[in-house]
């Protein structure tokens, strides 16, 4: 336990570096994909058949296809088509284009829940669909996808580990390069696991709360 | 699962289109391209000490990263106008050939299904199998290992090909394999194995972090050549890189990788002969 310690004080820094970029990473990730993931679900309930059809296939393909080979796409078909992003742009776009779509099927799942008769009441006062969006849907349809998005979230931060494949230099490439050094595989992997533990623990418990105070079942 | 089939195909077809593209559009060589930008960008890992792994200061060090510090000094006249961009081992080959890095040494072993797709440039080190006993312990080297059959027990790293390896050398010794290092040296510490098979190079590093503790069998097998890769299609990039290796390992350059090697390894490479130059011969 003492060596242990020791070599935990020694990597202290490294480590916290990378603890902070894989917070940062998963935040970028849940901002723009909750950015894309609103277009997406209030298009795939209210956009014309025709119009809608390119927000299935992107919906489909992203939630068939694994996170890893999203990453992996990301990384490298930007760059033989020649644009060259760098290894932690590259694994933000993969996991917000993830994200996207999964909250955009979160999004219009609560939006589809909500009685028509509300729309139409709406309508029948004369509201405009901004200000129907705005006034009736979407208060209702946020509170009910508050739990999945939440859930989003836990997924992105644990989703965040498979950028040690390309290289970023997260908490869990960091852990693996000071294993690499000392060889103390399993304290190091215990610790990386429980920092992990410990966001998803905050962002539950953060969750949690808004729920209570939004009044959301 | 169409989707996905969609998905798969849609990707392979955007990629040989990209490749097709790719393939006709570098107009000066990378040589140019490298020196023009003024610094070396190197594709390696960080986790495989003494190759490529991170010191307790953070600093990338390793046998590796000097390899690629010689090119660089060749460049640019300055070892430390490098950028390095950390890969796992699977993207060696795919960060070449989609140009994300100009050279990637990364103890990529040389073959020729490799040579298909990368050019490799002249091995830097040839790596082996060795054998680590613990130091006064039941045998003293190889030929008591090998005379004592099966009473032997060899602990290694998990692999297809690790009971071959070990069967290579000790024909009849037990062989427990092991998923991580640290596990393989502790069945050694602990006696539960005799023996530790693994790289040559790992057996010396971690003999000479724990001195004292271990003795080499005095037998290695198993050779392989490390070198670094480099995209096909320009000669001259090639010739560049090989031109720095070679003349660091018998020419001007020796005392630097001489340096590397005695630091990385614990020993001295043999000095090259002054006058007909050997490696010819």
């Amino acid at each position: 336990m003492d060596a242990f310690l020791a070599q935990l004080w020694i990597a202290r820094w490294p480590l916290f570096d990378g603890f902070l970029l894989t917070i940062g990473i998963s935040v970028a990730a849940i901002v723009l994909g909750t950015l894309v993931g609103a277009v997406v679900g209030i298009s795939l309930v209210f956009a014309p058949k025709l119009a809608r059809l390119p927000f299935v296939v992107y919906v489909d393909v992203m939630r068939g296809t694994p996170v890893l080979v999203l990453i992996l796409a990301a990384f490298y078909i930007p760059a033989v088509l020649g644009l060259s992003l760098s290894a932690t742009q590259a694994g933000v776009l993969a996991l917000a284009l993830f994200a996207g779509a999964h909250i955009g099927e979160l999004l219009r799942g609560a939006l589809q829940a909500i009685p028509p008769g509300q729309a139409e009441a709406g309508r029948a006062i004369g509201l405009t669909f901004p200000q129907l969006l705005a006034h009736v849907l979407l208060p209702q349809a946020v509170r009910m996808a508050l739990p999945p998005w939440i859930n989003t979230g836990v997924e992105l931060i644990k989703g965040s580990s498979l950028l040690s494949m390309i290289g970023v230099g997260e908490l869990l490439l960091r852990t693996q390069e000071v294993i690499g050094r000392n060889f103390m595989t399993i304290q190091f992997y215990v610790f990386a696991g429980l920092a992990y533990l410990l966001v998803n623990v905050v962002l539950d418990t953060i969750g949690r709360t808004i729920e209570r105070r939004l009044g959301t079942r | 699962m169409r989707n996905i089939a969609k998905t798969i195909a849609a990707g392979f077809g955007a990629l040989s289109l990209a490749v097709a593209f790719a393939g006709t559009a570098s107009a000066e060589g990378k040589l140019q391209e490298v020196l023009s930008r003024g610094k070396l960008i190197v594709g390696t890992g960080s986790t495989n000490p003494p190759w490529h792994f991170r010191d307790e200061s953070n600093e990338l060090v390793g046998f590796d990263i000097e390899m690629a510090k010689i090119v660089a000094a060749g460049l640019f006249d300055d070892p430390t106008k490098i950028e390095f961009v950390n890969q796992a081992s699977d993207a060696r080959i795919p960060n070449i050939v989609t140009d994300k890095v100009d050279i990637t040494c990364q103890f990529v072993t040389i073959t020729a299904a490799r040579a298909q797709q990368v050019a490799f440039t002249i091995p830097y080190y040839r790596e082996g199998v060795s054998l680590m006993l613990v130091k006064g312990g039941k045998y003293a080297n190889y030929e008591a290992m090998k005379a004592a059959g099966s009473a032997v027990t060899v602990s290694v790293l998990q692999n297809v090909f690790a009971e071959d390896m070990v069967h290579a050398a000790l024909p009849e010794a037990t062989v427990d394999q092991f998923e991580s290092v640290d596990l393989m040296y502790q069945a050694l510490n602990s006696g539960r194995a005799d023996a530790a098979a693994t790289d040559s190079s790992s057996l010396l590093y971690y003999m000479k972090q724990n001195p004292d503790r271990y003795v080499d069998s005095g037998y290695s097998w198993n050779p392989q050549s490390y070198g670094c890769i480099v995209k096909q299609g320009d000669p001259d990039w090639l010739n560049f890189v090989n031109v720095a290796l070679r003349e660091a390992m018998t020419g001007t350059q020796f005392p630097v990788y001489k340096a590397a090697y005695e630091k990385w390894f614990g020993t001295s490479p043999a000095e090259p002969t002054i006058g007909f130059p050997a490696e010819l011969r």
